[in-house]
């Protein structure tokens, strides 16, 4: 049974805060538009989009897909355990949604580097611009959400316990945002072209 | 506190992961193929906003705009391919 308990159900107080959420908005549009013009740009090149989709690497898009949504539920769970007051679990849990996170970036960084070295760069054509923009934009959200992520994960493991609960969903709400511009980019960019 | 909700998501969430990817194998033609894509995605998304950030505790407000963003989103990207 849950010891803690939030007022969701109030307009003003969705699961991680209103404040975070009206970013999460701000974010999903601002991605959601540069996949429409992205969209809109194939119309022009369309041979050059599919070719160049094609050099993707969909295995490395799809692991890091594994890889997100993982992180993702270790994150849901550690927020479980500490509306729970079991402090020590949700330690474990943050431990392993940073590991997801940290995994994503280890494969991010192989798949550009891979990129790079065949001269697949920001000027090679349209669709590598929006792929580095939007993917660099994407690794910069998981690298501070990381960051948000050890700060609270060092503040757990104090001696007096000093987050509060509307931090740590904050924070776990941030951490699955990255999620969600993931599942925006991932088929888009990966697949469909 | 066992729960395994979450992990039924999780499962739920690889499992049309990896199906999002068959598709793309699959001699469907782009626009068939792109419609299956999105509706996968947006399964993907909800399950992710709904279960993992609890929006499904949350006002009907916010589960509204989600859900509009969403099929917003995948509709116009639909119309553009």
């Amino acid at each position: 049974m849950d010891l803690v308990k939030t007022d969701s159900k109030n307009i003003y107080y969705p699961p991680g805060g209103i404040l975070l959420w009206v970013i999460i908005f701000l974010e999903l549009f601002t991605f959601g538009m540069a996949l429409v013009a992205m969209v809109i740009y194939s119309k022009d090149e369309p041979k050059i989009f599919h070719n160049s989709r094609l050099l993707l690497n969909t295995t490395f898009g799809l692991a890091n897909t594994v890889f997100l949504l993982t992180s993702g539920f270790f994150m849901a769970k550690s927020v479980q355990s500490f509306k729970a007051n079991n402090s020590k679990k949700s330690s474990l849990y943050l431990k392993l949604t940073m590991l997801g996170g940290f995994f994503f970036l280890l494969l991010k960084s192989i798949e550009y580097y891979e990129k790079i070295a065949v001269g697949l760069s920001i000027g090679y054509n349209t669709f590598f611009t929006f792929y580095w923009m939007l993917t660099l934009f994407h690794v910069i959200h998981v690298i501070v959400g990381l960051v948000i992520l050890s700060s609270v994960y060092f503040s757990l493991n104090k001696k007096n316990k000093s987050v509060a609960l509307e931090d740590f969903e904050a924070s776990a709400t941030f951490w699955h945002l990255c999620d969600l511009i993931w599942l925006l980019l991932f088929p888009l960019i990966y697949l469909i072209f | 506190m066992k729960n395994p909700k979450y992990f039924k998501v999780l499962v739920s969430l690889l499992i049309l992961t990896i199906l999002s990817a068959f598709v793309v194998r699959l001699n469907i033609g782009l626009k068939a193929a792109s419609a299956i894509i999105l509706a996968l995605f947006m399964l993907k998304f909800l399950g992710v906003a709904f279960y993992f950030m609890e929006l499904k505790k949350a006002h009907v407000f916010w589960k509204s705009a989600v859900i509009i963003f969403v099929l917003l989103f995948s509709t116009i990207i639909l119309v553009g391919l």
